[in-house]
């Protein structure tokens, strides 16, 4: 997808909000727009997205199938979580129970009853996730999809990021919150002065981890990511644990953490 | 497109918003036959004149319901013309929906003259109505908040049109052409007598040249306001 020569302003005397921008993105790639408040980050995506349409320029070889993440849902529906989720489904040309695995996998469940107008911000937020994603989309922008959500949430947006991309998809992804840090490999662009430019990707910090798996009880899991973030460490994932939890073993003996870690899990090693 | 058209009318149904301008139906329906029986051709004449207002203020309704985000959000999901015309038709579908229901409710109150013609009457009334929905249609998408973007801009179109397809629908006007033929089909049907072919003729042909002249208005500007 290209930005060829994108000029754009809100209104006819208005100042430009976005100035000859050319930009392009690859399949696979994702893009994380970085930039103050005002600065034309929300205007860039939704051009990109095909809701505002440029004055001058043209944004060529858009995918055909778009999912859009605005930055605050529009709750004030009279429809529930699960009907609008259906209706965004057949809207799309696809089965209504399409929209069921999405509602599952953002937890989602236990809300399908409750109107949008009733639904918490991070809740609502998570509704407008899912119907971006509902069309399986080719180009997936995310208007600060931090904004609101729990700690589990958070965690599996960069998960879905991942996956869009693995199958050739790019993602578009503004961030004034400092999350980039979770989305590996991400190019960075910063608008300013209604210009977009390449910026340069923050430092990776030195690596030196090991990987820790915890079971938490799901009531504390948002507390326990919480409290874990807050320590400093990264939370890398939360998944669904089926089966009887094996027997950790920690290592004291072993010389550094690498080892201790590996054997972390070892259910089978001493006797 | 049929999945939004029914989002749309779900959404204007369960808000509650039609209530405003089903009142005004009922209130437009007691005035055109509280007065006794017309002939057919006659009373649906000034029926479809007078329910153009409240079906163009009922589509301008139907059209902002809808949140803008979530408009923006259907735009994404099935593309700008596609989310237009959907808009549309569901207004057209309601307004088709009222005009049966403002046809059917004089023949419970005995408001129509059963001594005169009332089939071909009643079928220059369905004409009559079908004149004034796209018309009532157009004006209301013209006023919408995806054209005027703001309430007091919105009301001000709608009330100017309203306004002007009287005034210069009146006999003598100095240009009906401006304006959709809803008064001078009301003035048409106002006898027993059935109009020549050649007036119905030049009424639709009016009617439709119009039409066609203000969706492509509305096509261009919704090009560029989301």
């Amino acid at each position: 997808m290209r930005f060829d020569g994108v000029w754009f302003r809100y209104a006819r005397r208005a100042d430009w909000t976005l100035r000859a921008v050319d930009a392009a993105v690859e399949p696979g790639q994702t893009i994380v727009v970085l930039g103050r408040n005002g600065a034309g980050k929300s205007t860039l995506l939704q051009l990109a997205a095909g809701v505002l349409r440029p004055q001058r320029g043209a944004v060529r070889e858009r995918p055909p199938v778009v999912g859009w993440v605005p930055e605050r849902f529009p709750a004030d529906q009279p429809f529930t979580a699960g009907d609008y989720l259906h209706r965004m489904a057949a809207l799309r040309g696809h089965d209504p129970g399409q929209a069921d695995e999405w509602i599952e996998r953002l937890l989602l469940t236990g809300h399908t009853g409750t109107r949008l107008s009733d639904l918490s911000k991070g809740t609502a937020q998570k509704v407008g996730l899912a119907q971006a994603l509902i069309a399986r989309p080719g180009l997936l922008i995310l208007d600060e999809p931090w904004e609101g959500l729990d700690a589990v949430a958070r965690t599996l947006i960069p998960e879905i990021v991942a996956e869009v991309t693995a199958t050739g998809g790019m993602v578009l992804v503004s961030d004034h919150r400092g999350e980039i840090a979770q989305l590996p490999g991400a190019i960075h662009w910063s608008v300013a002065d209604a210009t977009v430019a390449a910026a340069p990707a923050p430092p990776a910090p030195a690596r030196d981890e090991v990987v820790i798996e915890i079971a938490v009880a799901r009531a504390a899991a948002d507390e326990a990511v919480v409290r874990l973030r807050a320590q400093g460490h990264a939370v890398l994932g939360v998944r669904d644990v089926t089966g009887p939890r094996p027997d950790a073993r920690y290592h004291p003996g072993a010389t550094n953490a690498r080892n201790a870690a590996a054997g972390s899990w070892n259910s089978e090693g001493e006797q | 497109m049929s999945p939004l058209i029914r989002m749309r009318l779900a959404g204007f149904l369960r808000g509650g918003r039609i209530l405003p301008p089903a009142i005004a139906v009922l209130i437009v329906l007691g005035v055109i036959y509280g007065g006794g029986a017309s002939p057919a051709s006659v009373a649906y004449g000034y029926s479809a004149a007078a329910l153009f207002p409240v079906l163009a203020w009922q589509s301008k309704l139907l059209l902002d319901t809808e949140p803008d985000g979530q408009r923006r959000l259907a735009r994404v999901a099935v593309g700008a013309r596609t989310e237009a015309v959907a808009g549309l038709l569901a207004a057209a579908a309601l307004a088709l929906i009222v005009c049966v229901l403002a046809m059917g409710a004089p023949w419970l109150f005995h408001g129509i003259d059963t001594k005169e013609p009332v089939l071909s009457g009643t079928l220059l009334g369905v004409l009559a109505h079908l004149l004034a929905v796209p018309p009532a249609i157009a004006v209301g998408a013209l006023a919408s908040r995806a054209v005027t973007r703001g309430a007091r801009n919105g009301v001000a179109v709608l009330v100017t049109a309203a306004v002007l397809v009287v005034v210069l629908g009146l006999q003598g006007s100095f240009a009906p052409w401006l304006v959709p033929p809803v008064m001078a089909t009301a003035r048409a049907l106002n006898d027993v007598t059935i109009p020549p072919v050649t007036t119905l003729a030049l009424l639709t042909g009016w009617a439709a040249a119009w039409c066609a002249a203000v969706f492509t208005a509305y096509a261009f500007l919704r090009r560029s306001r989301s």
